[in-house]
């Protein structure tokens, strides 16, 4: 399948008088990791609800995998690998049968279904820990068994919820290394987090809500370039000769000198810094330490809504 | 690159993956309960303890002429599955509520499966539990003396009476579980709901000795009539009477069934 594999025209759902998501499109890219970026209620979860036929829209329309979910909610539903967000469940199940429960309810056919089952509990790297109960799983294990099962029946979209909540670090740079293999294996996935430098790590285009309305949408990269330059930071003992010998460079932007520090304002920080500093050498200037600045998506949340985003750390 | 092609599959495949599905949620309903070793045991137990302990007990203080027969196990019997029955289809809409509270449920729905599969799966698993639960009880009774007027085809029918009371109270728990808005809600309600439902019925004291307002209310009460059938087979014998109560159970289990599985047709209770 090519072209997108989510795309939203209008997309609304309301709650009484509360409007949850409102005149929302969205665009997938197949074989994209896009991330739904927003606070807590900002309308990530109930998004996902319409694209996963667990809730109706009350206006737009929403297609997955070229299938309109309002018209065609059964067969929708055989394209998407979904892993909710689950708060802290434990099953009395062993990994391995609680996968096979799954393949059973994706109708993979029983010839096929151990081997599957085997194959996906192996990618995610749970063989060894295939017999023992999720009750005993820790919170890393247990994500990765979810999305293990959301894989089993080959999915076109895998839609993750808050695929990291509550992970110590190690298990959910884990699943971030899970993610990537995803998508490097060209998988689709739609991914919800409040967590920026999650989205920053993983996705290849970023929309961020607020309050149920898209703000912006772009690459990770654009994002940050729209709130602001990159800016090279150079402590030395002549500012000012520095200072002069880089305004009017090409692709130097601006140059700030306040006391010691000289700022470099440019579109590539990292690229821009070994420049700056044969420009110091070149001009006989001694630097005492060289730092480099970017925006961040803390930033570009900030600067696109007015306010700090919940789950920012 | 997916399984399943978007084309609506033919109706052979459509049926093999329905009894498909169904297996998959009874093998999960089954796992999560036998694991649960001491849940388990204590639930098959405790239905033969209140017959050994209250038919033994209380039978000592009633008056044989009051509820019409000496043997007061026997005519308790039928109210000990009746209340066994309200405490299984309580019980059994329990992992349902789980399930929707950790979030599970949402998963289930949002698999291509029938909607229908995840209520009628429960409803047979629980009357297959209740089905253990009161062959156990009729075996208490038994050797207790309890001599059932029309032998083993009447203990046949007990069971299929005790099934069309679990079949209809376990659909509306399910469906107060699927739409209500929480656990509390659920567990208030049902606490509520269980003690009325068993008292106000013939359970343990014959209609003909209540007040009459109270016989009113208990002719209302659908464990009545299932009391009075298995009362029948019990201690009285073959009867006509006994096509209308089997009839009467039916519809009202039908009815049962058919509002729940239109409540699981629409969004589930709680957050949104």
């Amino acid at each position: 399948m090519t072209g997108e594999a989510i795309t939203t025209t209008g997309l609304g759902r309301v709650f009484g008088d509360r409007h949850a998501v409102r005149d929302l499109d969205l665009r997938v890219p197949t074989g994209q990791v896009m991330g739904l970026l927003g606070p807590n209620g900002a309308g990530k979860t109930t998004t996902i609800r319409m694209l996963t036929t667990l809730l109706a829209p009350t206006s737009g329309s929403a297609r997955v995998a070229g299938l309109d979910v309002r018209r065609y909610p059964a067969r929708a539903r055989r394209h998407i690998g979904y892993v909710p967000q689950e708060k802290g469940v434990r099953h009395l199940l062993t990994g391995r049968e609680s996968a096979e429960i799954e393949a059973d309810l994706h109708h993979i056919p029983r010839r096929e279904r151990d081997r599957r089952v085997t194959e996906v509990l192996d990618l995610l790297g749970l063989l060894p820990d295939a017999d023992r109960l999720v009750s005993e799983y820790s919170g890393g294990l247990q994500r990765r068994l979810d999305l293990a099962c959301g894989l089993l029946h080959r999915p076109d979209v895998l839609i993750l919820d808050e695929p990291t909540l509550g992970l110590d670090v190690p298990s959910r740079r884990q699943v971030w290394d899970h993610v990537r293999q995803l998508r490097d294996g060209g998988g689709t996935v739609l991914l919800a987090t409040n967590y920026l430098d999650e989205a920053d790590a993983l996705c290849d285009r970023v929309t961020i809500l607020d309050r149920g309305r898209e703000v912006v949408t772009g690459t990770p990269a654009e994002l940050k370039r729209k709130v602001g330059a990159d800016v090279v930071v150079v402590r030395t003992r002549q500012p000012d000769r520095l200072g002069r010998a880089l305004a009017g460079l090409p692709w130097v932007r601006q140059v700030k000198v306040v006391d010691a520090d000289v700022s470099v304002f440019v579109a590539d920080a990292p690229s821009a810094l070994p420049a700056v500093m044969a420009e110091a050498r070149r001009h006989d200037v001694a630097v005492l330490r060289a730092t480099y600045e970017r925006p961040t998506l803390d930033d570009v949340f900030v600067h696109f809504t007015g306010h700090v985003a919940a789950g920012a750390q | 690159m997916t399984v399943a092609s978007g084309a609506r599959p033919a109706r052979a495949t459509r049926l093999g993956q329905w009894a498909q599905e169904l297996r998959a949620l009874l093998r999960r309903w089954y796992l999560q309960l036998v694991r649960e070793r001491a849940h388990l045991v204590l639930t098959l137990c405790q239905p033969a303890f209140w017959l050994v302990f209250f038919g033994l007990g209380v039978g000592g203080l009633v008056d044989h002429a009051t509820v019409g027969t000496d043997d007061y196990t026997g005519f308790i019997l039928p109210g000990v599955i009746g209340s066994t029955v309200i405490g299984s289809a309580i019980s059994g809409a329990v992992p349902l509520l789980w399930d929707k509270e950790t979030g599970y449920l949402h998963k289930l729905l949002s698999m291509p499966i029938n909607r229908g599969s995840v209520l009628l799966s429960r409803l047979l698993f629980q009357v297959v539990v209740t089905g253990v639960q009161v062959a156990f009880i009729l075996l208490v009774a038994v050797v207790l003396g309890v001599r059932v007027a029309t032998g083993f085809p009447g203990l046949l029918l007990v069971s299929l009476v005790a099934a069309l009371l679990t079949v209809a109270l376990t659909a509306v728990f399910l469906a107060l579980a699927y739409h209500g808005p929480g656990h509390n809600t659920f567990f208030t309600v049902s606490g509520f709901a269980a003690l009325p439902l068993l008292l106000a019925s013939n359970a343990f004291v014959p209609l003909a000795a209540m007040p009459g307002w109270m016989a009113a209310v208990a002719r209302l009460n659908p464990l009545t009539y299932a009391n009075e059938a298995s009362r029948q087979l019990v201690l009285g014998g073959w009867h006509p009477r006994l096509v209308g109560y089997l009839v009467g159970l039916s519809l009202f289990a039908a009815v049962c069934v058919t509002a729940a599985s239109l409540a699981f047709r629409k969004q589930a209770g709680g957050a949104p």
